[in-house]
């Protein structure tokens, strides 16, 4: 607005650029003839959803999938779970474990390593896995993937009988399935020899772990490195790795280059020599990308399904990315004003039935979302999901929801938004700890960058507005969403945020196991909103001890009709465009990536 | 007057842009009134259709708002906020170099190196900045985009103030006991209104477009209300299915009118301009 010369020459800059995007969109050559020659690949990362952070140790909101991809190529698991060949399972090539071998009794496992180096010569040996036990263990108030008994509470002892062998006792029989599945591939050893000091210029020590104090220290040590993102790439802690990728460029705008770890000696080589990772503040940007021919692996919006040729044609297959997840918006029930009001029941099936799951999943996202009704995932079908779950408790009906909030005396005030007019805890009344005059009015931080999750709060808004539900939209990028919603207590000043969306591309993946004892068991480090009812924890229990597959089931219907959060329909983790030529690039359910069993053909 | 209205109207663009400006302030003020739609409730099982489709002329967006009537609702924002951001901006920028001109010496240096430090950071990254800590309201806006905007008329009023300051009639004034303020206000403004009313089009021009790019970051109004800037940003989805009544009517509707306005400009510099004109 300076001057009207500046806007015209700003105007003829954007058309300037237009025309030659579009130039290079149409001369961009396809196919597979030239992907012989190529040694990069360059990858798009979700819009506006920046990596910030790479050490194997997750904190609140670092454990973005993208993050954990990284992470996997340049640090093995003890254990691999993922769908990279077509189904979840263990993928021994990817993780440190040879065998695996659980007691008669159930109680103990013992792991056999596979004979492995790090990227410095040294061996990997059991000590790094009793390392990554030590640190975590001192450390499990701020270890993101923390669930109260679960691991490492659950692990008694970690022996380490020699140099290639370690034994996990527990503290009672599980589930084995879920043990290997959900808790073992949480193990990520750690290079003690290299990690186990507090400061850049002591001598590592792995004696210092061996106490609780000296293990803390390290984890903080560890984690202060990690929040310098500039030093990602020259930082001597981050260049032992046993991977097959070394992370060799990072910048504050998110774009990172991994090149394939020359000393890498495990079974999951790496064949392209570059990965890039390329970030986008928003899905428009990075298909101009795509159309441009500057993404080997990119994606489109939903709206690309309806003409897939348009990217065919530029050389590209369009395949749609599902994976095993669930999606959903957590209550804060902690939030000084407006939670109790959602710890009220019939209020969280008010709002439930104010969701129009099919039309949204149909309309807005054009069938690249499916509804989801409970914790488990449904897409595909499982022996997991109840019958409850599967016929949505909670189906679209604005009638049910106004009458469930009239009924417990909620009246509408002069702007038409509900307000309580009958506090109290009898039948009919508004229920415990709402106060008279309590406005339902919520507001919703969504991340940023969709076009499709902006349409879907546009009509949740329309929706319960029409009920008397007030609703404000705010937006953020992903990690400002993530970073900004950890469990508090409703003295804390940070406790202000009410319902946060981070589900463009699902909010939580699980592993070969859907058991949710990490998103919604009381205490647990992801259970953003504070979460707790003791049945609900019984029966998370009971789905990791029992065998049964109604364990899991009952869960399912718990938590499809006590609505721990408010479920919205799950997508896809994106539509996904391949460049022709590119091979290897199974989808993982699980939402990781592996550039290392990509390749170009020929 | 009606020599300025001669000269105005031997301006054939200032003509025909008065004419656009008009016609399309006709459309989104009363247009709802003639072509009532629900701009308010989504309405899922029309979206998406094509023009003439189930009785929209301009087809629906993705939500299944009428697309002809959300065009008029969001010219009613882009004008409104447009129009009363550039009478802010021109407001705080006459009274602010008309001072400083006036005054001269050491208040003007300070007042002016205010102006050349805010000229110094693009409004586009304050608002963008602003736009992440709250999301703005229609009347957030126009304030805000005011207070970014009034930097180039004090710069203009400035000029014009030094200048005038030392015309016979404002010596008179003082000579005369004027207070300083009622000199500034009765014979320095209105003695600049030429530049004033020339640079208020271009302000009102600007602002509309600063809201179309905020809007078009996707930080712009909160749905369901909407602007040209946000229809544009939600038809970009659509750019490559060929939806272009999503896109062409919102596009066209912010160049017409920054167009129009800035035609209007330069008929009125026409009208204040002595220079070339016969004695």
């Amino acid at each position: 607005m300076r001057t009207t010369q500046a806007g015209r020459a700003a105007r003829l800059a954007v058309g300037a650029a237009a025309a030659v995007a579009l130039l290079a969109g149409c001369s961009t050559s396809s196919g597979a003839d030239e992907s012989a020659a190529r040694t990069d690949v360059s990858y798009a990362l979700p819009a506006n959803a920046t990596p910030n952070w790479i050490v194997p140790l997750g904190i609140a909101g670092k454990l973005a999938t993208h993050n954990s991809a990284i992470i996997r190529t340049l640090w093995e698991p003890l254990v691999a779970y993922d769908g990279s060949e077509g189904e979840v399972g263990r993928v021994a090539d990817a993780d440190l474990a040879d065998e695996i071998t659980f007691s008669d009794d159930g109680r103990t496992v013992t792991i056999t390593l596979d004979d492995r180096t790090w990227s410095d010569g040294e061996p990997v040996t059991s000590a790094d896995v009793k390392f990554w036990f030590d640190v975590v263990r001192a450390s499990t108030d701020v270890w993101a993937s923390y669930s109260a008994g679960r691991m490492p509470d659950n692990v008694t002892d970690v022996a380490t009988p020699d140099d290639r062998t370690v034994e996990l006792t527990f503290d009672k029989v599980y589930n084995p399935e879920w043990l290997q599945a959900s808790q073992l591939t949480l193990v990520v050893p750690m290079p003690a020899h290299a990690w186990a000091k507090t400061a850049d210029d002591e001598e590592a020590d792995p004696a210092l772990a061996e106490t609780e104090e000296g293990a803390r220290a390290i984890f903080d040590y560890l984690v202060g490195e990690g929040e310098d993102l500039a030093t990602y790439a020259d930082n001597p802690l981050w260049q032992t790795i046993n991977g097959p990728y070394a992370l060799t460029g990072f910048t504050d705008s998110g774009q990172v280059e991994l090149t394939r770890n020359e000393t890498y000696d495990g079974d999951d080589a790496a064949s392209i020599e570059t990965v890039n990772l390329l970030p986008y503040t928003s899905s428009e940007a990075e298909v101009n990308a795509v159309r441009s021919g500057a993404v080997d692996y990119g994606y489109i919006p939903t709206t690309g399904l309806d003409a897939p040729e348009q990217y065919e044609n530029l050389g590209y297959r369009v395949e749609p990315w599902a994976g095993w997840s669930i999606t959903y918006l957590p209550y804060n029930f902690n939030h000084p004003e407006l939670g109790p009001v959602y710890r009220q029941l019939y209020v969280r099936q008010a709002l439930q039935h104010l969701v129009d799951q099919e039309q949204i999943s149909e309309v807005i996202w054009k069938g690249a979302a499916l509804p989801g009704y409970g914790p488990v995932p449904q897409n595909p079908e499982s022996d997991f999901l109840s019958d409850e779950q599967k016929d949505n408790p909670y189906p679209f009906d604005p009638e049910a929801a106004t009458t469930l909030l009239t009924d417990h005396g909620w009246t509408p005030g002069d702007d038409g938004v509900l307000e309580c007019t009958d506090p109290g805890t009898g039948d009919g009344q508004c229920g415990e700890g709402v106060e008279k005059g309590q406005r339902l009015a919520i507001t919703i931080l969504s991340q940023s960058g969709s076009a499709e999750t902006d349409n879907m709060f546009a009509e949740i808004k329309s929706t319960m507005e029409q009920a008397g539900v007030g609703v404000t939209i705010e937006s953020a990028p992903l990690n400002t969403v993530l970073s900004s919603i950890a469990p508090c207590e409703a003295d804390q000043p940070e406790c202000d945020w009410e319902l946060p969306f981070f589900g463009t591309a699902g909010s939580w993946y699980f592993g070969g196991y859907p058991s949710g004892e990490r998103v919604f068991g009381t205490g647990a480090a992801s259970n953003f909103g504070s979460y707790s009812d003791e049945t609900f924890d019984e029966l998370m229990h009971d789905s990791t001890e029992s065998t049964d597959p109604s364990a899991m089931q009952e869960y399912s219907a718990f938590g499809a009709e006590n609505l721990p959060v408010m479920w919205l329909p799950n997508p896809v983790y994106q539509v996904s465009v391949i460049k022709e030529g590119l091979e290897g690039t199974t989808q993982d359910p699980l939402a990781s990536f592996h550039p290392q069993r990509w390749s170009w053909a020929g | 007057m009606r020599a300025g209205l001669r000269r105005f109207a031997a301006n054939r663009l200032a003509v025909a842009g008065a004419v656009v400006l008009a016609l399309l302030v006709l459309f989104a003020v009363l247009g709802p009134l003639v072509y009532p739609t629900d701009q308010v409730t989504t309405d899922l099982a029309s979206a998406n259709l094509p023009p003439g489709a189930d009785g929209h002329p301009l087809g629906t967006d993705a939500l299944g708002y009428d697309n002809l009537g959300r065009l008029m609702v969001a010219g009613r924002v882009s004008l409104l906020v447009g129009v009363l951001a550039g009478a802010l901006a021109t407001v705080v920028g006459t009274v602010w170099g008309a001072v400083a001109g006036y005054v001269g010496g050491v208040v003007d240096a300070v007042m002016m190196r205010v102006v050349d430090a805010g000229i110094a950071i693009p409004a586009i990254f304050l608002l963008l900045v602003l736009s992440t800590i709250v999301r703005p309201t229609v009347g957030m806006m126009i304030v805000v985009l005011g207070l970014v905007s009034w930097l180039v008329p004090a710069r203009l009023i400035r000029a014009e103030a030094l200048s005038v300051r030392t015309r016979d009639y404002v010596v008179a004034a003082r000579a005369m006991g004027a207070t300083h303020r009622r000199t500034v206000f009765a014979h320095v403004i209105p003695n600049t209104v030429g530049t004033v009313v020339v640079n208020a089009t271009f302000q009102v021009a600007d602002a509309i477009l600063l809201v179309a790019y905020i809007s078009f970051l996707g930080m712009g109004v909160q749905p369901p209300t909407t602007d040209w800037g946000a229809m544009l940003n939600d038809g970009i989805s659509f750019i490559y299915q060929g939806a272009w009544w999503l896109i062409l009517p919102p596009g066209l509707a912010i160049v017409l009118v920054v167009c129009a306005l800035n035609f209007v400009g330069d008929g009125l510099r026409d009208v204040v301009d002595v220079r070339g004109r016969a004695a």
